[in-house]
């Protein structure tokens, strides 16, 4: 198994460090596999994570000036390790103004992914930092788990509003209640709901628009004002809007009614799937 | 250093942070306010008087009880150490974000053509978490580099973080005094308005330093809390002992003389929080020793030991400057180390 990879472009540099904050911020320990074209990003849906599933993809052509990967075999051309994902946002963010930044996987005791970083100091003259991320390599028989999540066929897709404002919103919900009711319809209508014995609070977004659908049946069946509804832990959506720093690209909710909320976003070239169940 | 008690002798005595920080705590509101402050002693209450004179009549007094203590002694000639690096503290401070939190020792590795700051790999490395990160820089970077033998210390993170934060304050250059490990090593702020000295133990290669950490650690705290008793008698025994090797003659600094006001106003206006100067009173900050000690209970790897020394802004009272170290006593374990003039398990 080999891997390495180099960064000589300060904005895919920046890109990446900011993909790698994203992921921090969203899964404490993840899996990055890696295959000749992509790296991904993911959290595979276990009880431990409140069945929470997460699956990012880059193109690695769009940030690695050079990308050599062989994998297990030569029919598995892929690499899984497991990882602390802190760990390889805190080496990134050392990288700062780096003039190249490379990525290989290495062997020092124990499976590493080191990160070493040419820093230009004001003197002129190179830094040279590194960075020993210790990694768990992912053994075959485990693959089947860590496959690309099908997305399911929503009873309603639509685009989310400002996500920093979702935020906000989901924030001072918590202190409410656990538990959020995200619904949605083909209107172009949003709600964000929160009940208990005191109290109800809904927020309503209008006007986000609904992408148009895969499927011409089901949007055609479906009454456009009837609301598709999952009730989910508002901890999770809150650690799903925290950890986008930037507005995306493009932000889609797809809801499958009491089952499951699926967020689809775009960062740029960086698609990320975000998984909520419903509550149980 | 009462006006009235001129032939008063100095006064070694610790204050509590927890009460002077906060007094000195809102810059801001200082500099806005304060027009003088006076620093003065009530020996017949053992106070320390910090009085805020300030804009519109005001005078505010705080009055901190403090605790005579002798402080210790670390005998350390930072100038004989082989190697020395003056670095400024931004490089440092550039090199300390490498480093997680929960790192506690880094290693300095030296050799004539490099220098390398990186984890400590004495550590017990938790395999899923802990992150090895080095960082070399080139000699040219150092305002000051002379290498006389490669050599690889560990010691105390956090000592180095707080220490650089200390820095900052004064935008002077660090200088790294360091030998061999084991050897204590020194890293000194020497600024216009003072010149600090952070002594730090640095681990030892050697098996036989599981020796006696646990004494060392503890006796230092048994001495704060009873100070006068124990340091009278280690102050015994130190006179005992040929002079030469315990006292440090440090050559006094000269700072501002009373006269030029306008170093007065800089001084103020560079906001150091730490020396504002009473104008045309001969009151001043008395230098403090202050030793600190962090227990490493059960701890056979690295005794932590840390000291610093201020030396104090300037005062007409030359003679106070001579024997800055005057009347320190020594820890009551080194005096077995004074007497082979070692220094390798302080």
């Amino acid at each position: 198994m080999k891997f390495r990879a180099k960064i000589v472009d300060t904005a895919c540099l920046n890109h990446f460090t900011r993909v790698s904050n994203m992921i921090a911020k969203l899964a404490k320990t993840c899996t990055l596999r890696i295959s000749p074209d992509k790296l991904n990003f993911i959290l595979s849906d276990k009880v431990a994570n409140g069945g929470v599933s997460m699956w990012c993809e880059l193109e690695q052509e769009n940030f690695f000036s050079e990308f050599q990967m062989e994998g297990v075999s030569a029919e598995n051309n892929e690499i899984y390790l497991e990882l602390t994902s802190e760990n390889l946002s805190r080496a990134l963010k050392t990288a700062q103004n780096a003039r190249a930044l490379k990525i290989k996987l290495t062997n020092k005791h124990f499976p590493c992914l080191t990160v070493s970083i040419e820093l230009l100091s004001v003197s002129n003259s190179s830094r040279i930092v590194t960075h020993d991320i210790p990694v768990r390599v992912i053994p075959r028989k485990l693959w089947k788990d860590l496959r690309e999540p099908t997305v399911p066929d929503a009873d309603v897709s639509i685009y989310l509003p400002v996500l920093k404002t979702m935020k906000s919103i989901v924030e001072k919900m918590k202190n409410i209640s656990n538990h959020l009711i995200i619904e949605a319809n083909l209107n172009g209508e949003l709600n964000l709901k929160i009940e208990t014995e005191l109290v109800c609070v809904t927020t309503h977004f209008k006007d986000l628009g609904n992408p148009p659908s895969a499927s011409e049946d089901a949007s055609q069946d479906r009454n456009p004002g009837q609301m598709a509804e999952v009730r989910i832990d508002i901890r999770r959506l809150l650690q799903f809007l925290a950890g986008q720093q930037v507005n995306p690209t493009k932000a889609v909710c797809n809801i499958v009614s009491n089952k499951i909320v699926h967020f689809d976003l775009l960062h740029e070239d960086v698609s990320l799937q975000y998984f909520i169940p419903a509550f149980s | 250093m009462n006006d009235n008690d001129s032939t008063s002798s100095n006064l070694n005595c610790k204050l509590g942070m927890k009460s002077i920080l906060p007094i000195f705590r809102c810059l801001n509101s200082l500099e806005r306010n304060v027009e003088k402050c006076k620093i003065f002693t009530r020996s017949d209450k053992c106070k320390v008087v910090i009085e805020f004179l300030c804009r519109h009549g005001i005078r505010r007094t705080h009055n901190v009880c403090f605790q005579e203590s002798q402080p210790l002694q670390v005998i350390f000639e930072k100038n004989m150490c082989s190697n020395t690096l003056v670095i400024q503290p931004r490089v440092l401070a550039e090199a300390i974000v490498l480093f997680t939190s929960s790192q506690e020792e880094v290693t300095l590795a030296v050799t004539p053509l490099s220098v390398c700051l990186k984890s400590s790999s004495d550590e017990p490395v938790d395999v899923t978490s802990s992150v090895y990160s080095e960082m070399f820089v080139g000699p040219d970077e150092f305002d000051f580099f002379q290498i006389g033998v490669d050599s690889e210390i560990t010691f105390c993170f956090k000592e180095l973080k707080g220490i650089l934060t200390f820095s900052e304050a004064t935008h002077a250059p660090i200088a790294i005094h360091f030998d061999f490990p084991g050897k204590p090593m020194a890293l000194s702020i020497d600024d216009m308005l003072l010149e600090a000295n952070f002594i730090l133990a640095t681990l030892a290669d050697e098996p036989s330093r599981a020796s006696s950490p646990q004494s060392l650690c503890l006796s230092p705290k048994q001495k704060r809390s009873e100070p006068l008793s124990s340091n009278s008698e280690a102050g015994k025994n130190v006179t005992s002992k040929a002079p030469e090797c315990i006292l440090r003659k440090v050559a006094p600094k000269r700072l501002y003389p009373k006269e030029t006001l306008t170093d007065v106003s800089a001084l103020e206006n560079c906001g150091s929080p730490i020396m504002k100067r009473a104008n045309g009173d001969r009151s001043e900050v008395s230098e403090s020793s202050v030793s600190d000690t962090e227990e490493v209970p059960g701890s056979p790897y690295l005794r932590k030991f840390s000291c610093m020394f201020f030396g104090a802004v300037s005062s007409n009272r030359q003679e106070r400057f001579n024997h800055p170290f005057d009347g320190l006593a020594t820890a009551s374990d080194s005096e077995e180390d004074m007497n082979d003039g070692s220094f390798s398990t302080f």
